[in-house]
């Protein structure tokens, strides 16, 4: 199971640096244009950096669960290794909450534009509605993973 | 929209409510926001949740924010492909020889960074790495090290490029290109406010001094950095002349750090390259995915009036300019100790803007005083984030550096007052420059 999850973590990673390498080149193109006469003045590389904006900022949220790099507010005193994994539980299971949210409103958001396409490329659009649901299940998974660490601390015998 | 079920004061209650709750058992903001949202948007019978995944595409459809990622990858560029380490040799040829010599030139490579980068969070990410330990193991104190490091970060987002100019500029239309202008001042005043309290403490607390280093070293450090040093006015000079906007002047600053990395300075591997690619699509997605839900917030806040409910009070108070300059800096610097500073632009922005108005304030230099108070905010507990970055590398916990962090802020704060009494502060560079863009 482990493997499975550090297997689409990685996948995750992967598509994430192809979107950040990939951003540049729409918005070069798009100045470059402007400019010469030999590029012609591709009006869709506006729409083009945007989706692969979305799909940055989705797939970096989702990589950002797994590694707990979501920005938190800490107003607590050092806590003890048993304290700390009965708070992760309680907020992590607020985010699962929210995971949820984005599962089945995700899929409802998805069908609802089934038939939209963007205004000057054409693509269709739920090719980026599909990534509010895609990054609720991702988060569910690696929630899940989260969870059981923390239960499996609180349940230990206090050896340390 | 007056239908709505829910009275402002109720509405107001369920969402700062949940809010804070969330936020104390430290689920992260992004989630504590959109969360917060969902009990309203459930019980009020003409919302859906819909109403969520429209205000989190829609801001996240937006060319604006794309400068975000564009500006933190020109910063991971900038460290290793070698510009950094120039910068550095520079400064220290510059302001090595004065007292706490380690500590000004961290000051003024955050300048220098500011310049080129306009995330605070990237300056304080590779300039804790850089002098955090460089400066305890010189026998700085370690507080001192962290609090002086993440507050000079700050200026990162003060002179420009910034990236929260570009979304204050792109949110409350205001010429970016007036925003640039109107920053270099108050930056380089906030800096010279650090290089004092740095001096301050050198002198107490006899921090080591560098061997003055001659002319001659300091022209082969200027000839080395000229390249770098150009990137500021290409992006400034860019926009204000036209040839680009904002957000792709943050594109051009990413294409001229890496032909400077690839071509001049010749540092940079694939490797390298790689993590400087996922480094900038975590950290810039993190922080954005944070204004998608911010904004469903500030939404539902709007849709229930709250902000004119909350300013009715203060309209009625008849305070003068410099009164309205104070308050909208102070509101700015409390919801800048919770909230990130692009979201509070979104949010609390917005909200001030027509009590701004109501006192004939300067739209650029409510701008400017709003940014300089949210850039205090990145080094305020309890969500201050270039000051958790550098505790974070240092690893210890973000009250270790708290009190040397605000005996720094108070001249810095002088500095925010010194441009609420005298609008001319941040408004004489465009006015001397480019008088168009003031209109």
């Amino acid at each position: 199971m482990k493997t499975l999850i550090d297997a689409y973590y990685h996948l995750l990673n992967r598509l994430l640096v192809a979107t950040v390498a990939i951003l540049v080149i729409p918005v070069s193109l798009q100045i470059v244009s402007r400019y010469s006469g030999l590029i012609p003045s591709y009006i869709w590389t506006e729409e083009m950096s945007r989706f692969l904006f979305i799909w940055m900022v989705m797939l970096g949220a989702m990589i950002a669960i797994r590694e707990a790099t979501h920005f938190e507010v800490d107003v607590w005193p050092e806590l003890g290794a048993k304290a700390n994994a009965a708070l992760r539980i309680v907020s992590h299971i607020f985010v699962l909450i929210f995971a949820l949210v984005f599962l089945y409103w995700g899929i409802k958001f998805v069908q609802f534009g089934w038939y939209q396409e963007s205004e000057l490329a054409e693509l269709p659009m739920p090719f980026i509605f599909i990534a509010w649901p895609l990054a609720g299940a991702t988060w569910l998974v690696f929630l899940a993973e989260h969870l059981v660490a923390n239960v499996r601390i609180l349940a230990a015998k206090d050896a340390s | 929209m007056t239908q709505a079920v829910l009275s402002p004061g109720m509405a107001a209650l369920a969402l700062f409510g949940s809010f804070f709750i969330l936020l104390v058992v430290r689920v992260p903001v992004a989630f504590a926001l959109g969360l917060a949202c969902l009990p309203v948007l459930l019980f009020e019978p003409r919302l859906s949740p819909m109403v969520l995944f429209n205000e989190t595409f829609k801001s996240y459809n937006s060319f604006i924010l794309l400068a975000v990622p564009f500006f933190l990858l020109t910063a991971n560029l900038m460290n290793i492909g070698g510009i950094t380490n120039r910068l550095v040799q520079l400064s220290r040829t510059m302001v090595g020889s004065w007292p706490g010599s380690l500590a000004q030139i961290n000051v003024l490579l955050s300048v220098f960074f500011a310049g080129i980068s306009g995330s605070s969070t990237a300056d304080a990410a590779s300039q804790s790495k850089i002098f955090i330990e460089a400066q305890t193991r010189e026998g700085y104190d370690l507080s001192f090290s962290i609090a002086i490091t993440a507050v000079s970060a700050v200026l990162a987002v003060i002179i420009p490029p910034s990236i929260l100019m570009i979304v204050w500029g792109g949110v409350l239309s205001v010429s970016i290109g007036a925003l640039y202008l109107a920053g270099i001042l108050p930056g380089l005043l906030i800096a010279g406010a650090q290089m004092a309290t740095v001096h301050v403490y050198a002198k107490l607390y006899n921090y080591p001094v560098y061997p003055r280093a001659s002319f001659r070293d300091f022209l082969c450090s200027v000839a080395q950095s000229v390249p770098a040093l150009l990137t500021p006015f290409i992006i400034v000079g860019g926009i204000l002349l036209g040839w680009f906007t904002a957000t792709e002047s943050a594109c051009v600053a990413v294409l001229y750090a890496a032909a400077l990395s690839i071509f001049v300075y010749r540092e940079m591997d694939l490797k390298e390259l790689h993590d400087a690619l996922l480094e900038t699509g975590k950290l810039s997605a993190v922080a954005l995915f944070c204004i998608g839900t911010a904004s469903a917030f500030g939404w539902l806040l709007a849709y229930y009036q709250i902000p004119r409910a909350l300013l009715a009070n203060v309209t009625a108070w008849g305070m003068d300019i410099t009164g309205v300059g104070f308050f909208i800096a102070f509101i700015f610097l409390v919801v800048g100790c919770f909230l990130d500073a692009i979201p509070a632009i979104i949010i609390v922005g917005t909200t001030l803007e027509p009590l701004a108005r109501s006192v004939d304030m300067h739209p650029v230099q409510f701008a400017i005083i709003g940014i300089v108070s949210l850039a205090f905010g990145l080094v305020t507990p309890p969500y201050g984030l270039c000051l958790m970055i550098s505790c974070a590398v240092a690893k210890v916990r973000l009250r270790y550096a708290l009190k040397d962090t605000m005996i720094m802020l108070v001249p810095m704060l002088l500095v925010l007052a010194a441009i609420i009494v005298w609008p001319q502060i941040p408004l004489i560079l465009p006015r001397l420059i480019s008088p168009e863009f003031l209109r």
